[in-house]
């Protein structure tokens, strides 16, 4: 008798246990809510030269000039995630010479979206001089920086002691972007 | 709020390892010898009923479950995310495993008077897969790399296999004397589709540069094998029957072994054991495979004095490495042919069987069928990419009547600590229906579980009970 409540016993935890089960609430609709805020840290240019690259057959130049073609900016997946850009440029400088660096930003077709532009100051002593400078993209520049399809850099330098062979100091330049995403489920 | 439904439905609704613990060693079910070839068997002959012998299904998640994330409790979802991703392992994996017989028997032989052999054998469907947290690529995309300066990014964080394939199978069951049983099962693999993604290396890290603020180190070393996809996904032309025609005689082909035994050390203690899919399939046809592959470090651009003394323009030198960029994430596409290893699985058991029918004489020594109870324990193991897995079980057997016996099943795996399996197997006539899960601490609320388990099935067995 004993064992036979038992087997019913049994029986029914077993077959109570097959017949339900239970769930919380749960919304799958949640990974609507989805985000991420990645910051990505890029190298952008660089230079270390010395004085006498500023001369051209002897000669000082007083103005360096070059460009790129980019294609990042105008990447569709940049253009919809890209919320905020920082270009930070950390310039050495131990040329009693001043000296600017100019960048543009311009379309293929050579339009101006955007330029800015800083200084290091001469160093008369050529004990390297360090300058600074952040330039931020946000809202309207951000949307400039997304039409961009080329690069102007322009280096010039500021009056002072013409440059010859001998001319001591150099000037660096090391750069980074900062780039701000924000990725959602739209993707 | 709670909602409650019929369970059967449910998970299989929900269904998403492969340890089949209630299975294994339920000598009443025929589809227990395809746990162990050299398992006991008691009928002398059965025969799945087609589609319906043996329907499997487990899905598993060893870090996170649905409820962590998809919960209603007012907490933000991107904060329960960013929780589960910094709380993930890169060896915290997503499994899932389903199993159809499509057809199934098998039959006793020998002398009359001692039937010690069996055949048996059939054909299934198994899908497996098993996709690791790639834990760093997770983080990348979390974080990117400016909190993460100096640290490796490891590629090797990605790392997922999945097979849909066809076995058709035969096995050998040998009842050699009171104490000895082997068996050896022999299968043919057919490979419907198969993607793995197992032999990445490399990373990727951000330092700090000499000539500029960071250099960017890239040693990427990444591979996904397919076989079975680009007939599916090119061919438009494609039909249905395509698949069934690869269920059989696809030419993607392997051959696997299975091995087991079952030894009585008293009449109350046994031991057994079995080694299952020892075998490979070679990926011959409809193959494509996609390689990453080089090293190249970024720090950026000179723009303004390029290569000096090269005469090179900014923009030369700018395309040049605009190129390597290029090369360096192009996919370099293959068709070489490749070879996968399916995941061997070790089971074993030690048992001892207790408490006799008091009102009936077991004539039989070999079996323990006289006794209405069994505890025991067993050890399961299955090699898996990164590492094996093991699970360790604890059971209680029982006959409650003629014809219907239930187990309990408690294991320790790697999803959790609390997982208690419930089956049976009941026979009327000679219709034979069982059906086991795990799992049932978790049925409160089914979404809060770590892994799913459900085995189903109808077989009609023949058993003359005066042998």
């Amino acid at each position: 008798m004993k064992k036979k409540t038992f087997n019913v016993l049994l029986l029914s935890v077993l077959l109570s246990a097959f017949t339900i089960a239970c769930t919380k609430d749960i919304d799958f609709n949640q990974i609507d809510d989805f985000e991420v805020t990645p910051v990505i840290e890029s190298s952008l240019i660089f230079l270390d030269e010395p004085a006498n690259q500023f001369l051209e057959d002897g000669v000082e130049i007083s103005s360096v000039q070059d460009s790129v073609l980019v294609e990042i900016f105008k990447d569709a997946f940049i253009k919809e995630h890209l919320v905020k850009a920082e270009f930070v440029f950390e310039t050495t400088n131990s040329i009693n010479r001043g000296i600017e660096l100019r960048i543009d930003f311009l379309t293929d077709s050579n339009i101006q979206l955007h330029s800015f532009s800083f200084a290091v100051e001469a160093s008369s002593t050529n004990t390297p001089t360090i300058f600074n400078y952040t330039e931020v993209f946000e809202n309207n520049t951000l949307e400039s920086l997304f039409e961009t399809g080329k690069l102007l850099f322009t280096l010039n330098l500021k009056p002072g002691p013409v440059i010859n062979e001998n001319t001591p100091g150099s000037i660096k330049l090391k750069s980074k972007g900062i780039f701000f995403l924000n990725i959602d489920n739209t993707l | 709020m709670k909602k409650c439904a019929w369970f059967v439905f449910l998970l299989m609704a929900v269904s998403y390892a492969q340890n089949k613990q209630i299975l294994y060693g339920f000598t009443e079910i025929p589809q227990s010898l395809l746990q162990n070839p050299g398992g006991k068997t008691h009928n002398d002959w059965y025969f799945g009923i087609p589609l319906l012998s043996h329907i499997h299904a487990n899905g598993g998640s060893s870090g996170v479950t649905v409820y962590d994330l998809f919960a209603v409790d007012g907490k933000d979802f991107n904060t329960k995310l960013e929780e589960v991703v910094y709380r993930l392992r890169p060896t915290d994996f997503f499994t899932f495993n389903q199993q159809l017989e499509i057809l199934s028997g098998g039959f006793a032989f020998g002398p009359s008077y001692d039937k010690n052999e069996y055949i048996s054998f059939g054909l299934y469907q198994e899908v497996d897969a098993i996709l690791y947290f790639p834990k760093d690529y997770a983080k990348l995309v979390y974080e990117g790399n400016q909190n993460n300066i100096n640290r490796p990014f490891r590629l090797d964080h990605l790392n997922g296999t999945s097979e849909l394939i066809s076995v058709l199978h035969i096995g050998y069951n040998k009842v050699v004397n009171d104490k000895f049983t082997y068996g050896i099962r022999g299968k043919v693999y057919s490979s419907i589709t198969n993607v793995n993604s197992v032999s990445n290396t490399g990373t990727f890290i951000t330092v700090n540069g000499d000539n500029n603020a960071y250099d960017h180190i890239f040693d990427l070393d990444l591979s996904l094998k397919t076989s079975g996809l680009v007939n599916l996904t090119m061919d438009s032309d494609f039909e249905m029957k395509d698949i069934t025609k690869q269920l059989l005689f696809g030419s993607n082909l392997g051959l696997g072994i299975d091995l087991g035994f079952s030894y009585n050390i008293d009449k109350h203690w046994y031991l057994d054991g079995s080694l299952l899919d020892f075998g490979f399939i070679r990926h011959r046809k409809h193959v494509e495979n996609y390689e990453l592959k080089g090293n190249y470090v970024f720090e950026g651009i000179n723009p303004i004095f390029p290569e000096v003394g090269s005469g090179q323009t900014a923009d030369e030198y700018w395309t040049a490495i605009e190129e390597e960029f290029s090369n360096l994430f192009t996919l370099d596409t293959t068709r070489t042919k490749y070879t996968t290893w399916r995941p061997i699985k070790l089971n074993s058991s030690l048992n001892y069987a207790f408490g006799k029918k008091v009102s009936k004489e077991c004539d039989c020594t070999f079996d323990d069928s006289g006794y209405l109870n069994r505890v025991g324990i067993q050890l399961y193991a299955i090699n898996r990419p990164k590492l094996p897995q093991v699970a360790l079980t604890t059971y209680y057997y029982r006959r409650l009547l003629n014809g219907l016996s239930v187990k309990a099943a408690y294991t320790l795996d790697s999803y959790s600590f609390t997982n208690i399996g419930l089956g049976m197997s009941a026979q009327l006539g000679g219709v034979n229906f069982y059906i086991m899960a795990d799992n049932f601490l978790n049925f409160k609320n089914i979404y809060n579980a770590q892994s799913l388990s459900l085995q189903l099935g109808i077989n009609y067995i023949f058993t003359n009970d005066e042998d």
